[in-house]
């Protein structure tokens, strides 16, 4: 009757861990209030500056400025995905986990998992509603945007991707780096300061490497029209994707490699 | 059953564990005894599988901890109490360990009763004395009802009741068949709790056996007060016994039984006012024994 701990009953116990504590509750909500909040505001101030400014008509995208909070809100789903492991490691918690669950790569997957499905719902609630919400304040005075339209369904749908694979990068991250402060540091650099890096170099290489950075493949990812230099929005997720895939391959591998 | 073989565990430059070889019997409490920093967790670590050996290895009931099914079934660790999310609540943090092993959610609250936390159950375990989080700790590992169990200093942060509690349930767990491998580094406290006692230091084994046993094997000595200290001195020496003036007319006699010391005073006219055989105590025994194999000792005083 003692069956063999199956991949489900360690992604129950994770789902258990996940939602006992303030942080992933409290990340959530961060991540709803400024993806929803911040697009928000940034919809109502272009509607108010719209007729003053016609400069700003010129290929304006109504469905990527209506998700702009997801540029504040990769942090928060990057911290979630991180604080999920990183919490373990800080506590020692890591250590009971490890011992009833010894096969640690169960661990990395039943984690990700939960992580996965938990923002994926999150994420697109709201990348939706921040749209719609966005679609509304523009209504009258800027042109808007219809889910009606292939393209911009995939944009908004893609929006909610972007952040999924953002919080499985922190995850990652936090199995490799062990601790909070470190992966938040790493994760901040890797969207904000690589991009800066960058700019500083000859624009040629800039072209070349910028279309790489996080940051940039979200670009691509939430706009109707992918910005020049860019890989099209279904390569950019593919990219992405990519890293979420070796980065978590190295953290299963250092976690079974290392001492709990 | 617990049993280690060859085991060194290196970290980095530091041998932490070297060629040990130990076994835990069930049904009895042992005690696992070194000073800070001889290996007792590593050791108590490598058995859970959370390190890796450098060589050799630890198996419980016959197999490594990483081939065993269910493992929290089959062992029970209470390595640090305080490695709990501070956030979660005692009873989540239970769940999420039950879960993983497909204990019932009903094995909880009883493990929670059982140790006396039932009524704080949905309390943070940040807000948890540390007796309190000892005793969380202790019920994390009775959860599986397994039948290898493994203390860290369990004892550390209990107040006297809590002492004497744990004291009978490693009694009773023992009483009940299981292998009980309780680690301190206190000998007081394990010579009243464990019936086996393995000593380490500096990662080796140092001794093993019996309480009984290892305060038998202990010399003892004599304390002798007579009416000529200094003649009795010359004799006692002369019959190989080693000699140390306690005070102005008492000496401390080793290596020669009272039989032997009270008729050698018999011979040389001495009168005896006080012959008192003295046995090492189990703490005596232990410092001498891990004398030079404490890693920050304080020096002779």
């Amino acid at each position: 009757m003692s069956a063999h701990p199956t991949l489900a009953s360690v992604i129950r116990s994770e789902w258990i861990k996940f939602r006992s504590v303030r942080s992933s509750i409290m990340g959530v909500a961060i991540t709803f209030v400024l993806t929803i909040g911040i697009g928000a505001l940034i919809t109502a101030s272009i509607r108010t500056h719209w007729t003053s400014h016609p400069e700003a008509h010129i290929g304006f995208d109504p469905v990527t400025t209506s998700l702009g909070g997801t540029l504040f809100a990769q942090f928060a789903v990057g911290v979630i995905g991180a604080l999920f492991v990183t919490s373990e490691y800080s506590s020692g918690s890591i250590r009971a986990t490890l011992a009833a669950t010894p096969r640690r790569v169960e661990v990395v997957l039943a984690k990700l998992a939960v992580l996965v499905v938990s923002l994926l719902l999150v994420s697109e609630v709201a990348v939706f509603v921040t749209f719609l919400m966005g679609q509304a304040i523009y209504s009258g005075v800027v042109p808007t945007a219809s889910l009606s339209n292939p393209t911009v369904l995939r944009a908004v749908l893609f929006g909610g991707l972007y952040l999924t694979l953002l919080g499985v990068l922190g995850m990652a991250l936090g199995w490799l780096l062990r601790q909070s402060a470190a992966c938040i540091s790493v994760f901040t650099s890797l969207i904000l300061v690589l991009p800066i890096v960058t700019f500083l170099l000859p624009s040629s290489w800039q072209n070349t490497i910028s279309r790489f950075e996080p940051s940039t493949l979200g670009q691509s990812m939430e706009s109707v029209s992918p910005p020049a230099h860019a890989f099209s929005a279904g390569a950019a997720l593919l990219v992405l994707s990519l890293y979420a895939v070796v980065l978590m391959g190295a953290a299963a591998t250092a976690l079974t490699r290392r001492d709990a | 059953m617990i049993a280690i073989e060859h085991l060194t565990k290196r970290y980095r430059k530091t041998v932490a564990v070297d060629d040990l070889d130990l076994v835990v019997e069930p049904g009895v409490v042992t005690g696992f005894l070194g000073p800070n920093g001889s290996g007792k967790s590593t050791t108590m670590r490598v058995i859970m599988g959370l390190d890796r050996p450098t060589r050799g290895r630890a198996t419980v009931n016959g197999r490594p901890y990483h081939d065993l099914r269910d493992p929290l079934r089959e062992v029970g660790a209470l390595l640090e109490a305080k490695a709990v999310n501070p956030g979660r609540s005692a009873r989540n943090h239970l769940r999420a360990l039950a879960a993983s092993n497909k204990i019932p959610f009903s094995r909880v609250d009883e493990v929670l009763e059982f140790v006396g936390l039932a009524s704080v159950a949905t309390k943070r375990v940040g807000e948890f004395s540390l007796g309190m989080s000892q005793r969380l700790g202790i019920a994390g590992a009775l959860l599986g009802d397994p039948g290898v169990l493994l203390f860290d200093e369990p004892v550390n942060g209990l107040d006297p009741e809590g002492i004497r509690w744990i004291r009978d349930l490693f009694r009773s767990l023992a009483g009940e068949g299981r292998t009980v491998f309780v680690s301190s580094h206190l000998m007081s406290e394990m010579a009243v709790t464990a019936d086996q006692i393995i000593v380490i230091g500096k990662g080796h084994l140092i001794t093993q056996g019996s309480v009984s046993d290892l305060t038998a094997a202990a010399k003892g000595s004599v304390v002798v007060r007579g009416s000529d200290r200094e003649r009795l001195e010359r004799a006692l020496r002369a019959a190989g016994a080693t000699v140390e003036v306690v005070n102005d007319d008492a000496l401390r006699v080793g290596e020669l039984a009272a039989e032997a010391v009270g008729q050698l005073a018999f011979d040389e006219g001495v009168v005896l006012f006080e012959l008192t055989p003295e046995r090492a105590s189990l703490e005596e025994v232990y410092m001498a024994l891990t004398a030079g194999a404490t890693e920050y000792g304080s020096g002779p005083s």
